[in-house]
């Protein structure tokens, strides 16, 4: 889980105004060409993300990723352009993805995914339905074990017959039962009465 | 049977979930190896190309949306555990971007084009062009200017970057349009 339950200083800030300032900060950092100023930047996100007090375990594998991104980055723009272009281009990246770290990490899963509910919320004025976005989201992470489960035991069954690496015959049976699961899942709430339907668009 | 429509928008809501689960857990399984492409392919985008082809345009969209919004939100959700905010800011966000435009466009295409065809090889045709057109073609046109905005390095580079996933892609649309279309005949009304 990129998101956490943080006791640090930077958890203390509400999650809309960390989102808000990251993306000032990300606009702001394409504008920046000096490189001193962008290094400066770099090593303030580098203070955050250490003084945050965040589990490093947890982002370990996506930084050796994004490190091994980033070198071709740096030696493909090097040869390409010159070296100080290249050093500003990663500079850049390396900055925006540990301030994001730093967010995510410093912000509960609940909370994020709130705040993304309220920034989706205006689509009630063009006919979408808030109440449905939210029962989409959190249906979509009870499901997403479940699904899994169906995956694994696609793949054995598969496996049984000689079929366990052939698309094919893994995806089909997934698919059906994924459709199924979704129809049942549909008629358990009607049969329970579910209406999302917001109460003033009811007649 | 006739349905009112609270029970059908629960329906859509519901399959976006389920779709939008199907994504995220084709990512979170291991990447098979095929013995013709040298890098393993994960399952994750032939999910994305499934939504569209099955759910239609605009569930389709929806269910891709989603599996984005919960990864940014912070699930591990997409391959090789990544999430948070660090993924739509990075060299690589214009891809998750192009998810939801390119479920979008395969669905338009399987309603309006590919359903209607007779005939299977029209059909299938018809098909694998779609899904190259949308699981492809718009894919890459948002995440190859992404790359190329976010790293400064010029767009014929990030383009001939990206041709190295060509083959795993080019697969994966193969067994996207022969699911779709074997998934459509036994589960008539996807769509309507």
């Amino acid at each position: 889980m990129i998101a956490a339950n943080n006791t640090s200083y930077l958890a203390l800030i509400k999650p809309g105004w960390k989102f808000g300032a990251l993306l000032v900060l990300s606009i702001a950092l394409y504008l920046i060409n000096s490189w001193t100023v962008l290094l400066s930047i770099f090593i303030v996100s580098v203070v955050l993300l250490l003084t945050a007090r965040v589990n490093f375990k947890q982002i370990r594998l996506p930084l050796i990723s994004l490190a091994v991104i980033l070198s071709v980055v740096f030696i493909l723009l090097g040869i390409q352009t010159d070296w100080l272009n290249a050093l500003r281009s990663v500079l850049r990246l390396l900055t925006m993805c540990l301030l994001a770290y730093s967010v995510s990490l410093t912000t509960k899963f609940e909370a994020m995914l709130e705040l993304f509910q309220q920034v989706a919320s205006p689509v009630r004025f063009v006919g979408g339905n808030p109440a449905q976005i939210a029962l989409a989201l959190s249906m979509t992470i009870r499901f997403i074990p479940e699904l899994k489960k169906v995956y694994v035991e696609v793949r054995e069954a598969q496996h049984a017959r000689g079929l366990a690496n052939n698309p094919l015959a893994v995806t089909v049976p997934l698919v059906i039962r994924s459709l199924r699961i979704a129809d049942e899942t549909a008629e358990a709430l009607d049969a329970r009465g579910y209406d999302s339907e917001p109460a003033a668009f009811r007649r | 049977m006739s349905r009112n429509p609270s029970s059908s928008q629960t329906k859509n809501t519901v399959y976006i979930a389920v779709f939008a689960a199907m994504i995220a857990a084709m990512g979170l399984m291991p990447p098979i190896t095929l013995g013709i492409i040298p890098v393993p392919i994960t399952l994750q985008t032939l999910g994305v190309m499934l939504a569209g082809a099955l759910l239609g345009p605009w569930r389709g969209a929806m269910a891709s949306l989603v599996v984005v919004v919960l990864a940014v939100a912070g699930l591990p959700l997409l391959s090789g555990g990544r999430g948070g905010l660090a993924v739509l800011l990075g060299p690589t966000g214009g891809y998750l971007v192009g998810w939801v435009f390119g479920s979008l466009v395969i669905g338009a295409l399987f309603k309006y084009w590919v359903l209607r065809r007779t005939g299977n090889t029209a059909r299938f045709l018809a098909g694998l062009a779609s899904v190259i057109i949308g699981g492809i073609g718009v894919i890459y046109l948002c995440g190859v200017p992404w790359t190329s905005v976010a790293t400064g390095i010029d767009f014929g580079t990030s383009l001939v970057g990206s041709a190295a996933f060509l083959p795993g892609d080019l697969f994966k649309a193969v067994v996207t349009t022969l699911v779709a279309l074997t998934v459509h005949r036994s589960y008539r009304g996807l769509m309507s």
